[in-house]
């Protein structure tokens, strides 16, 4: 197929540029350098193999893709760094190993591989991005002649300026190089739009992919006979124990283990028996004081009484008198009342009942718990105190406190003087009376 | 230049060096001076294990060079390297110090049999009989089989370096079957090498803290040789250039590729370094951490950030471009401080079993490590000045001189 019939076929042509075939990489090398002396700048190389000097001769300047892999890469490392930082300590703070929340050894690894990956992909798809693909088609390729790149041809496309025409440049590449042929290239403008076939394939693909979440959907709307299919059997039927559940590996029967002996769990230490436990440094093991008020009868008036702490063991303020009102309505007003008289409104409703089992919930203004110990008020609503069950494990000691605190408030509101009222609201109450 | 020119007996003469501004004897009196002033301050200040400690350290940096050559020498025969022949002879001679590491080391063996227990905490008598798991290790950890490993380490490696360099040589007078017969034997030169060198840095410095262990140590040491030996291998080419050998042979492109090697083995010292580091502090066993809470206190943590710093961050930012690792001089810079840096690090395995509260450096220190340092690089440069620095015999060396990176 030569130049002159296609002119005739398709006057719808475009120049391509010169191409000019050199016999050695050398002579390629050359050419390139008297050209760009002559004032061509817009040329392209191609050769089997790489060719030394083929850069410089070209005038091709350093390329951008290094700083491109080391933005991108910097940028994987910050980005995986913050991310794990911000789960890890903000979003899903979870203690691992008694590690602190942000371990930085930890996130090395993480950081690394995605420093990594984020630099491999600036350098491949910058890489391609620079070279301008992925192109479909390159109307070089439909030279006869310019095939012999795979193999032993050294080529120059020399791409005319606007206002050079092709004619004259080959001319210039002629007189000035040692080429072993020069042609003029045109090729055939086609249209730019895709081909049918291509949309049509999509389509098709599109439909295809549809497929799965219909079936997908359809099981999840309809009903089965078949038993059910483990798609993975392992995650479905894993070798592990629930919590209170049974077991036949241990003696005993029980899945969960107890405690081992001689050790105690994380914050468990509780070595200040005045703050944990309410009495004064005990003579024995601090066991013992837990069992303190635990007899089912409620006597525990009856036996020694422990040392009880006499007021509360921790600085008490607004804030914590205010925690403490909280935790009084909560977990105490249901049966003492919001005042603390014992008539809360489980009580109301259970003598209404007439529940024959019932005990009135103790005054808190009665006077033996007047003049309890603060101590001993905390071991009651830790451990339970007759038909009042144990708070201890759902109440921790600073709330407990904080409750002690406020009913002793409560206490005082119930007796006060007008002494106790401040300066403002004295006449105040003075126009009720 | 054509190999014709380059084989011809009357040209190789300027392959040669004929004198250098320091002698290599004043190099040597210099080094016995050294160790005879650190031997003074050991014997009047009682010093003794800081004096065996700073001795294994001047012997381990000298050591890790000429280890990092042979590893270098082995493996461009193993992959038939080209681009590197034009450097080779200077790896090799690198190489040739090895048996006077081994002369330095004996001392060291000598004393062991004494039941001393300056050095190596599980040769001290007293120690191990109240230290279950010292005796526990006694079978592998005893002065008999101590020196007899190190005498097959020394052994196997003086004779690898004599191999490739007389084997080279031999090349160079015309030998057509040496470029094969060291090819051959590069493979199991290499599996010797990597047993050789895990297995003794294990013995010469994990065995100082005896009740530790990681088996990446060797690894680890294997890392730090290949630092030293590529920052080593500049500064020798630029010396021997200045004395006017080798100027037009090796180029910026060489320089290049070995400031590449030079920069990959920074990051895979960090590699290792961080993955031992990773999964001790991961696990957090008490006889694996007790190695790094020395290191992490008492001003040892001061020595470690400057190794996370110096031998890492800082030399990995500044030897990334590939403009600057073209440039002889701002590469040269370089060298001299990875070099500082890595005897910082054998600084930082040896010292703390000796001193776990203080991390300064003494003066015995200093004179320990120029001492063995100065000996290593007399006989050095002896061998520089005695032998033919480039390799004009090897098929491959035109090649190497046309050498251009892409």
């Amino acid at each position: 197929m030569t130049d002159e019939a296609n002119k005739e076929d398709m006057p719808e042509r475009e120049s391509l540029g010169v191409l000019a075939e050199y016999r050695s990489p050398h002579e390629l090398v050359n050419a390139a350098k008297s050209l760009r002396e002559d004032g061509f700048t817009d040329m392209e190389a191609f050769s089997p193999f790489p060719v030394h000097g083929i850069d410089e001769a070209l005038g091709i300047k350093g390329s951008r893709l290094p700083w491109m892999v080391l933005t991108s890469g910097v940028f994987g490392g910050v980005v995986a760094l913050w991310f794990q930082w911000w789960t890890n300590t903000i979003d899903y703070p979870y203690i691992i190993s008694g590690k602190p929340f942000f371990s930085l050894p930890a996130n090395i690894p993480v950081t690394f591989e995605f420093t990594i990956l984020m630099s491999a992909f600036a350098a491949f798809f910058g890489m391609l991005l620079l070279n301008g693909l992925p192109r479909l088609a390159n109307p070089l390729l439909a030279n006869e002649r310019f095939r012999k790149v795979t193999n032993d041809g050294f080529f120059l496309l020399v791409k005319p300026s606007d206002k050079e025409n092709a004619s004259s440049v080959a001319t210039a590449v002629r007189d000035r190089t040692a080429a072993s042929s020069v042609e003029e290239l045109t090729f055939e403008k086609k249209s730019e739009r895709l081909p049918r076939y291509v949309g049509m394939a999509a389509a098709v693909l599109v439909s295809v992919a549809l497929l799965p979440p219909l079936m997908v959907a359809k099981a999840r709307a309809t009903t089965s006979d078949k038993p059910r299919f483990h798609n993975f059997f392992n995650m479905d039927f894993q070798p592990k124990f629930k919590a209170q559940t049974d077991s036949t590996l241990f003696a005993d029967g029980r899945a969960m283990r107890p405690r081992v002996e001689g050790t105690m769990p994380r914050g468990g230490l509780e070595l200040d028996s005045r703050f944990y436990f309410g009495v004064e440094e005990p003579d024995g093991l601090l066991h013992t004081v837990k069992q303190v008020g635990q007899q089912p009868d409620g006597s525990n008036e009856s036996g020694p009484q422990p040392n009880y702490v006499k007021t509360v063991p921790v600085p008490v303020d607004e804030e914590m008198l205010s925690r403490g009102r909280t935790q009084f309505n909560i977990h105490c007003s249901a049966c003492h009342g919001k005042a603390g008289y014992g008539n809360g409104l489980v009580s109301q409703r259970a003598i209404e009942l007439e529940q024959g089992t019932w005990v009135p919930p103790t005054s808190l203004h009665s006077p033996h718990l007047l003049d309890q110990p603060d101590g001993q008020i905390f071991n009651s609503i830790t451990n339970g105190v007759r038909k009042m069950s144990a708070y201890g494990h759902q109440v921790p000691p600073e709330d407990r406190w904080a409750i002690i605190a406020y009913i002793r408030a409560l206490q005082r509101s119930q007796n006060a003087s007008l002494e106790d009222v401040p300066e403002d609201y004295r006449q105040k109450l003075r126009e009720f009376n | 230049m054509s190999t014709a020119a380059i084989t011809q007996s009357d040209q190789a003469e300027a392959y040669s060096l004929s004198s250098v501004f320091i002698p290599p004897t004043l190099l040597l009196r210099g080094g016995g001076v050294f160790l005879l002033a650190s031997l003074a301050v050991a014997g009047i200040s009682g010093t003794w294990s800081r004096f065996a400690h700073a001795y294994l350290l001047g012997l381990g940096f000298c050591l890790s060079i000429s280890l990092g050559a042979l590893f270098f020498v082995i493996l461009q025969h193993l992959t038939n390297a080209r681009w590197s022949v034009a450097v080779r002879r200077l790896a090799e001679l690198l190489t040739s110090a090895l048996p006077l590491l081994g002369i330095l080391f004996l001392p060291i063996i000598l004393s062991l049999f004494f039941g001393s227990g300056q050095l190596y905490e599980w040769n001290n008598a007293s120690v191990v009989a109240e230290d279950a798991l010292i005796q526990h290790k006694q079978g592998f950890l005893n002065a008999p089989f101590f020196a007899l490993r190190c005498l097959i380490y020394f052994a196997a490696w003086i004779f690898m370096a004599k191999f490739f360099l007389s084997k080279s040589i031999a090349q160079d007078a015309g030998d057509k079957d040496a470029t094969f017969v060291m090819r051959r034997y590069s493979g199991p030169s290499m599996i010797v090498f990597a047993l050789t060198l895990n297995f003794a840095s294990f013995d010469l410095f994990m065995s100082l803290d005896p009740h530790w262990f990681s088996t990446i140590y060797g690894v680890y040491y294997f890392a730090g040789c290949n630092v030293a030996f590529f920052a080593s291998l500049p500064l020798i080419i630029m010396f021997v250039q200045s004395q006017g050998v080798l100027r037009k042979e090796i180029t910026v492109e060489h320089f290049h590729d070995i400031a590449k090697l030079l920069f990959g083995f920074v990051f895979f010292w960090t590699y290792i370094a961080f993955s031992q580091y990773l999964l001790i502090w991961y696990a957090n066993i008490p006889e694996e951490t007790g190695w790094f809470a020395v290191r992490q206190s008492h001003g040892w943590q001061a020595v470690s950030l400057s190794l996370i710093f110096g031998h890492f961050a800082l030399p990995f930012l500044c030897l990334m471009s590939r403009a600057l690792r073209r440039n002889k001089g701002y590469i040269a810079m370089w060298c001299v401080f990875l070099l500082v840096m890595h005897a910082v690090d054998l600084y930082w395995l040896v010292m703390p079993s000796v001193s776990p509260t203080d991390a300064t450096p003494k003066l015995i220190d200093f004179l320990c490590v120029f001492g063995v340092l100065s000996l290593w690089l007399g006989i050095t440069l002896r061998n520089l000045l005695s032998h033919r620095l480039l390799n004009t015999g090897d098929p491959r060396l035109p090649l190497s001189l046309a050498f251009h990176n892409v």
